[in-house]
């Protein structure tokens, strides 16, 4: 069974190949569990293999690195037997939760917090080191969050909500905000000096305008402008203004 | 204040709720109207998980939610009531019309025998048919999954 835990863990990789405004990440989900379900009785191609499939790629949405706790809680259920609209219920109740520990502990936690340690690092002057180092570190946490979501779905099926009331991980959650405040505010003034640093005084006052009103714009305009747009739109601004004064 | 939000929902509790739609109008209470999540331990417990602890979640069936309808809106906090599809909602309604003016429909799934109104509304025709019979009866029935959406008159989807 190991074998095949390995299986739609690597399958749960390929889950947001497949979204699409019909089903999100649904067909993902039924693509991973398949592994799981192939013991079932009647085995392959079985009628119970079969409605397990078609139930596991219904409509599904949630963080994609959390995602496998359904899957593995939803595979178990079939195993022990469950009735099919329990199953189906249980994958929408968990839509909720896991979208928002997902998005509480990954976007707006480990990524933004490793992220910034690596800005900081390059800052120093540790260079590509700093990058590889972040690429490694983000992405050991990130499998093994992966892993333990679809160990813990698997091991727990319909009670899975105890795996999400671990207290490891509500001190996590609560520990993400602020570490990646810490973070943050750790690697942007490190990174602003190391950026300035080569710069007229002048330039560097308009450096510091620039991003007070990119600051006061993303705030003051949240539907228009985000980071994304204005970094891109400051980058061409840059590029024409340095391809006319050449 | 009073029930400020009547949404139709399959997902019921999650981020668009709680976040985009229940800090906005600083909903201090969540109605989660399910037969069946009102009867199941679990499945309450996954739902509250994703609702801070200043919010608080109300279980009820169709019939306890027709009954509870005017204390809900005589509470003095602000409130959002969910249910899954538009047959509970029609239930909810009932007969006796006149607090709910207004409908969300923020998400509908796709399921079988349903097809695309709009990219996170699909709905099978007896649902349309009975979206057209609320709207008659003088309800607004919009959709907007967040509140930063535009919300689309029921004339546009259905």
């Amino acid at each position: 069974m190991k074998r095949r835990l390995g299986t739609a863990l690597l399958r749960l990789f390929t889950l947001q190949g497949s979204w699409n405004y019909e089903r999100m990440i649904g067909v993902g989900t039924g693509v991973a569990e398949e592994p799981l379900l192939r013991d079932l009785p009647g085995g392959p191609g079985g009628p119970a293999y079969r409605s397990a499939v078609a139930r596991a790629s219904r409509f599904f949405n949630a963080h994609p690195y959390l995602a496998g706790l359904a899957v593995g809680a939803a595979a178990r259920a079939e195993h022990d037997g469950a009735p099919g609209d329990q199953i189906e219920r249980l994958r929408t109740a968990l839509c909720g939760p896991l979208g928002s520990v997902g998005d509480r502990l990954v976007w707006a936690g480990w990524l933004p917090l490793t992220a910034s340690l690596a800005i900081a690092g390059v800052a120093l002057g540790l260079g590509s080191a700093a990058v590889a180092a972040f690429l490694v570190v983000y992405n050991l946490g990130h499998v093994a969050l992966r892993w333990w979501a679809l160990r813990q779905g698997w091991q727990h099926g319909l009670k899975v909500v105890v795996a999400l009331q671990a207290p490891w991980l509500q001190r996590a959650v609560a520990l993400a905000g602020p570490g990646m405040a810490l973070g943050a505010g750790l690697s942007l003034p490190l990174a602003a000096v190391w950026l300035a640093g080569a710069f007229e005084p002048w330039a560097r006052v308009a450096l510091a305008a620039c991003a007070g009103v990119g600051l006061l714009a993303i705030r003051m305009l949240p539907r228009q402008v985000s980071g994304l747009r204005l970094g891109l739109g400051l980058v061409a601004v840059a590029l024409v203004v340095g391809w006319v004064w050449r | 204040m009073s029930i400020v939000l009547y949404r139709v929902d399959d997902r019921l509790i999650h981020g668009q709720v709680v976040v985009g739609w229940g800090q906005p109008l600083e909903a201090g209470f969540i109605v989660l109207v399910d037969d069946e999540v009102r009867a199941s331990e679990w499945e309450q417990d996954l739902y509250r998980m994703g609702v801070p602890p200043h919010i608080e979640v109300v279980f009820a069936s169709v019939e306890e939610a027709r009954r509870r309808l005017g204390a809900w809106n005589a509470d003095p906090r602000s409130g959002i009531l969910l249910a899954r599809d538009i047959d509970t909602f029609a239930a909810i309604v009932g007969d006796a019309n006149g607090l709910i003016r207004r409908i969300n429909i923020g998400g509908v799934h796709h399921r079988d025998g349903r097809s695309e109104r709009l990219r996170y509304v699909y709905l099978t025709d007896a649902e349309a048919n009975k979206l057209r019979q609320l709207a008659a009866r003088g309800i607004e029935i919009t959709a907007q999954d967040v509140p930063t959406a535009r919300a689309v008159p029921l004339q546009e989807f259905v």
